[in-house]
């Protein structure tokens, strides 16, 4: 999700072609080419600049209207085309064909789903089966200790930066609790939405990291010195 | 030198027909799906996009002008061949005016949405892409936005576009 502004400037986007399986946009005010996934611009006057990133979660409807019952959801446009590809998309999706070339080596297969995780210059891909088996997932990124958690109901997934006025923490699934954590340090309970619910730092919040989840081959094509998380082993 | 200045005139209407075709066929072919893009031949597609509309339509200008220099002396058939010649001209020149990508997959400029209770067909357990800002949620099903790609709001006053 971008925002759809540059210099003060208002941007409306239009599709306009493809490159390597994700989609380049132009935007009507000054012709120029950007990419979906970097929110760069390859081409045109504003060639060589960045979209700002706005922060957005990919969670399920449910997690969402429990955290935010006044949200407002987007209409459906009831044309044909739309009804015709709302079915399994997902799965059709995930049997196209990858053009990219596999790179000898390459640690995962090129449609494996991964959620990746940028800080600095680094990057890193958590393949999505594994990050769901050992959720919570701690790990430290460019020298921030992050933490990934998945929600209960399997799909939803946050990042945070484990730091609490300049403590570390370490977390743990809290059990019977839905996707909470509890801090080792304190004691203290921690929601999905990375807000410590109870305990000694109760009402203190992590800072939010952003997570992408995308195909292995698309998040290695725009972040090639990414590393691949191997279970913490 | 008349002569053979008109005798070229053929030549020069083919030598249109084909580079108003070229600028509308080639970057279609470069950007085409499931197919590995290569940076020279997006900056190529790029270039040739940027000059499609006033390339097309100036390829038919001129054809226009060589045409009419030529329909006097034209036999029927040859003034139906200057006629047919119009056909690729004017057709590059309408689809290079059009885009494709946005018939295929069409993006929403101005998203409209309603409340959570009224969101009927999305189920609890669909992802959505989801925001807040400046103290307004919104959430777009990710079935939605893989549909249309691009789905332009404002949120909390803040432009957006959400991409897929």
């Amino acid at each position: 999700m971008w925002r759809a502004e540059i210099d003060g400037r208002k941007l409306s986007f239009h599709l306009t072609g493809i490159n390597n399986q994700n989609f380049l946009m132009q935007d009507e005010q000054t012709g120029s080419w950007w990419q979906q996934v970097t929110g760069e611009a390859l081409f045109g006057p504003l060639k060589g600049r960045r979209l700002d990133l706005v922060f957005h979660d990919e969670v399920t409807f449910g997690v969402w209207r429990r955290e935010h019952p006044d949200t407002r959801v987007l209409r459906p446009d009831d044309s044909a085309p739309w009804k015709e590809f709302s079915k399994d998309w997902e799965v059709e999706t995930a049997k196209m064909p990858v053009v990219t070339p596999a790179r000898p080596g390459d640690p995962l297969p090129p449609r494996e789903l991964v959620a990746g995780v940028r800080a600095g210059e680094s990057a890193r891909a958590y393949p999505w089966a594994l990050l769901k088996r050992q959720s919570p997932v701690l790990d430290t990124l460019a020298g921030k200790p992050i933490v990934l958690i998945v929600g209960e109901d399997g799909r939803s997934v946050r990042a945070f930066e484990r730091v609490v006025d300049g403590q570390e923490l370490q977390l743990f699934a809290r059990p019977g609790g839905p996707a909470g954590l509890v801090d080792a340090e304190t004691g203290s309970a921690w929601s999905f939405t990375g807000e410590a619910v109870s305990g000694p730092l109760a009402g203190k919040k992590m800072a939010k990291v952003f997570v992408l989840l995308d195909y292995w081959f698309d998040w290695q094509a725009y972040n090639p010195e990414t590393s691949v998380y191997r279970g913490g082993l | 030198m008349p002569i053979r200045l008109a005798g070229l005139r053929p030549v020069l209407l083919v030598l249109l027909i084909l580079a108003a075709l070229a600028l509308v066929a080639i970057p279609l072919w470069l950007i085409r799906p499931f197919t590995p893009q290569t940076p020279d031949g997006l900056a190529i597609a790029y270039a040739l996009r940027r000059a499609a509309p006033w390339g097309t339509a100036l390829a038919a200008a001129v054809a226009l002008f060589l045409a009419a220099g030529m329909w006097r002396r034209a036999r029927w058939w040859s003034r139906a061949l200057l006629v047919l010649a119009f056909v690729p001209l004017l057709g590059a020149a309408w689809l290079a005016q059009q885009n494709i990508f946005e018939k295929m997959f069409a993006p929403l400029a101005g998203a409209r949405s309603v409340s959570a209770a009224e969101a009927t067909w999305v189920e609890e357990k669909d992802p959505v892409l989801a925001v807040a800002l400046n103290g307004e949620a919104a959430a777009y099903p990710v079935r939605q936005v893989a549909y249309h790609h691009i789905v332009q709001d404002v949120v909390g006053n803040v432009p957006v576009a959400v991409t897929y």
